[in-house]
């Protein structure tokens, strides 16, 4: 992989020189101004508290205390379970389709290099690696028992796997740069859910996820932050939740890229 | 050698999954056929497997910095920055992968590619009697004589250059070399690197040749003949061939990306035949090619007349000064407006080539305030392109402002051409001779205005006119 060239359209990169790229031997793969400008950052200060979805983007309406209608229909419907919250980087656009169809369907997975810093950042900030929380560890003097969290990837169904040849969730995962623990597992052919609309999506019957039983006595009490490439209505996520139960985690989280 | 059970001559093959294989090259799981079938065609030696991705570590340089030498056997693309690595979930190893042609399917380290080796189906070979060409124009004289050197040479087995100036009747002087490979059984196949090109040549081949199956293969095409002897592909469709046609013709051999794009080269080299020979059709061969033919290595004929006898418009150098500056302050260079209004009062379609797509909209709403009414731009991502050019050859439009892409391929009658900076380092010899091609290509109309509007003539500019004027002089004008 070349670090000058841009990662989609293959032009030169050319990155604003500071002294901090003037200085770190860092040229690590990625992509160019005019391509990462096309995707739809979400304000983090501006986000569905429980989905992670841009409020700017929805009507007023739709939106009651940082929540949104989707999220507060989970709630009342009791479906949540031990599912906390997610946290999601970009809004979904024709541009991030693009690119998510070359990085998933056409199998480039050299792309997630090109999300490593932000979501490397957010994954860090969730499990508590970050530089802040470092600080007010150090700042308060106590010596607090750093709480543990395990990072668990979506899995795909053994056929998808092959056919695919990768888990874009598992390369996602590892961007993180933390140990990536392969918790769950995906059982039967299901039908993908990018081809379901909304109601076949949360109406579809047995659970698929299985939780590995080498793994529960690790995730006991423990936080779990389960990573994938798009939320779109919650339902996956809420099932692979579920699946944790009989464990017992502390709580289960959610960072994906996208939210659309 | 061991005798096997079953050797080729005693069991017979499936005629399906040769149908489907012969000539293509294809990776192992995206055979429609079930895996049991395809793996006794292995074993009988009816299908050929190969690595996706060759891999070479050996050799001193490699060995110290561990890095791999990597060929993509499909693309041919053996540039170390455009593979990648995954964890593969098929072998579950670490996998190297191709990202130059990702879009026809991921070739990966443990991808398989299959081909058919086993005997080839049985072709239709038409009756010597039957005429097959339709086409009941003349040719000029320097026409046939091409034709006829084209024909040997191809009947011959060589390869041809074919180097004649724009508008010279390049396509009609083919029929006669494709009507004989037609009738000798063999698979011709007509290249170009453009689709626009293959969508102006398709009705004109079918026409010509009203008996025989033609198949056009480009982005987004429909005319799919799984069995068409005779083909009309845009150079990237011809990737998906192995060892397949006979005959190879290249036209705009020199058009982009043909020669910057390395895939190209290889895919037409991996489509033909071995030992086939190719045939390429150009207004300016690029270097390789004319210096093989001036050195008598590579066989070819010089058309340097147009079809209709008629010289090339030789470009006028129009100076317009600082042009950018004046773009900038949003008004048009007064040398240039003039023209365009002279041209425009005497009702000729006008060709107004720019150097960049945000030129094309910024000229063209510039001109749409001198008051000029039918003008619009067009450039390679604009959706409406085809109906624009359309619009502009029916008369619609009056005025179209363009970037390169319409520097070949495009014929209006009576049509004029300017170029607006000229200068600029987009311009070179290649496309300003294309360029000044647009002009005077009708009998009834065979001269025209072609003006170079530049802020300081370049090398380029000036090598373009001496080469005009080079074939108008080989000519005989």
């Amino acid at each position: 992989m070349n670090g000058l060239v841009c990662l989609i359209c293959g032009q030169d990169r050319q990155e604003r020189m500071t002294f901090r790229t003037l200085l770190s031997a860092d040229s690590s793969p990625g992509f160019c101004r005019t391509c990462r400008e096309k995707f739809v950052k979400i304000p983090q200060g501006h986000s569905c508290r429980l989905c992670g979805r841009d409020l700017g983007l929805m009507d007023e309406k739709f939106i009651s205390g940082s929540v949104c209608t989707d999220c507060r229909r989970w709630e009342k419907s009791g479906g949540n379970g031990c599912f906390g919250r997610n946290i999601a980087l970009y809004s979904y656009n024709d541009w991030m389709k693009e690119v998510i169809t070359t990085f998933k369907f056409r199998g480039d997975a050299a792309l997630a290099v090109g999300f490593r810093k932000e979501f490397r950042a957010a994954g860090r900030k969730i499990i508590g690696k970050d530089w802040r929380t470092h600080w007010e560890r150090l700042r308060n003097g106590k010596h607090h028992p750093r709480e543990t969290c395990v990072i668990v990837p979506m899995p795909l169904s053994g056929n998808r796997l092959k056919e695919r040849g990768f888990n874009q969730a598992e390369v996602l995962a590892e961007l993180i740069g933390e140990p990536v623990v392969p918790a769950l597992c995906r059982i039967g052919g299901e039908r993908k859910q990018s081809k379901k609309n909304r109601r076949e999506r949360l109406e579809s019957g047995e659970n698929p996820f299985k939780l590995d039983e080498a793994f529960s006595e690790v995730l006991h009490g423990t936080k779990v932050l389960l990573i994938d490439d798009i939320y779109t209505t919650g339902a996956t996520l809420r099932r692979a939740a579920a699946a944790f139960e009989r464990a017992d985690p502390k709580c289960v989280d959610s960072l994906t890229l996208i939210h659309g | 050698m061991l005798s096997s059970s079953h050797s080729p001559e005693t069991t017979s093959f499936s005629k399906d999954l040769r149908q489907f294989l012969y000539g293509r090259e294809c990776p192992l799981e995206e055979i429609p056929f079930s895996e049991q079938l395809i793996r006794d065609h292995v074993s009988a030696g009816w299908i050929n497997l190969t690595d996706g991705i060759q891999t070479s570590g050996d050799g001193f340089f490699s060995s110290i910095t561990g890095r791999k030498k990597y060929l993509c056997v499909r693309c041919g693309n053996a540039n170390f920055a455009a593979f990648a690595s995954i964890t593969c979930g098929r072998c579950g190893r670490n996998c190297v992968y191709c990202r130059h042609c990702l879009n026809m399917g991921v070739i990966r380290s443990c991808t398989k590619l299959a081909t058919w080796i086993g005997p080839a189906p049985d072709r239709a070979v038409p009756t010597p009697e039957e005429k097959l060409c339709a086409w009941s124009g003349n040719l000029s004289p320097e026409q046939t004589k091409a034709a006829a050197e084209l024909d040997s040479a191809l009947s011959e087995g060589d390869s041809f250059l074919i180097w004649a100036v724009t508008g010279a009747g390049k396509t009609e002087l083919l029929f006669p070399a494709v009507e004989h490979a037609l009738l000798r059984g063999e698979r011709v196949v007509l290249s170009t690197p453009r689709t626009d090109v293959v969508r102006e040549l398709y009705p004109r081949i079918k026409a010509a040749f009203p008996e025989i199956p033609v198949s056009a293969l480009y982005g987004g095409s429909s005319e799919r003949q799984p069995e068409a002897p005779l083909v009309i592909a845009t150079t990237h469709q011809l990737i998906r061939f192995h060892r397949y046609f006979d005959r190879v013709i290249i036209d705009e051999v020199d058009a982009f990306p043909y020669h910057f794009d390395p895939m190209l080269a290889y895919a037409v080299k991996k489509a033909a035949k071995k030992g086939a020979s190719i045939a390429y059709l150009s207004a300016t061969p690029p270097a390789d090619l004319k210096n093989a033919f001036l050195s008598g290595k590579l066989r070819g004929v010089k058309i340097s007349r147009r079809y209709h006898g008629f010289p090339l418009p030789v470009p006028r150098f129009m100076w317009t000064g600082n042009w950018p500056q004046s773009l900038r302050k949003g008004v048009l260079p007064k040398s240039f407006i003039e023209w365009v209004r002279g041209k425009n009062a005497a009702d000729r379609p006008l060709f107004c080539f720019v150097p960049s797509v945000r030129l094309a909209h910024l000229v063209t709403e510039l001109l749409q305030k001198e008051g000029f009414a039918s003008v619009a731009g067009v450039h390679a991502q604009d959706p409406n392109r085809h109906e624009k050019v359309t619009a502009f050859r029916e008369g619609r439009i009056r005025i179209l402002v363009t970037t390169t892409i319409l520097e070949r391929g495009v014929t209006v009658p009576g049509a004029e051409a300017a170029v607006f900076g000229a200068d600029d380092p987009v311009f070179d010899e290649r496309a300003l001779v294309q360029i000044s091609g647009r002009v005077g290509r009708s009998a009834d109309r065979p001269d025209g205005d072609i003006v170079f509007f530049h802020n300081g003539k370049t090398l380029e500019m000036i090598r373009a006119r001496r080469h005009i004027e080079q074939m108008n002089r080989e000519g005989g004008f």
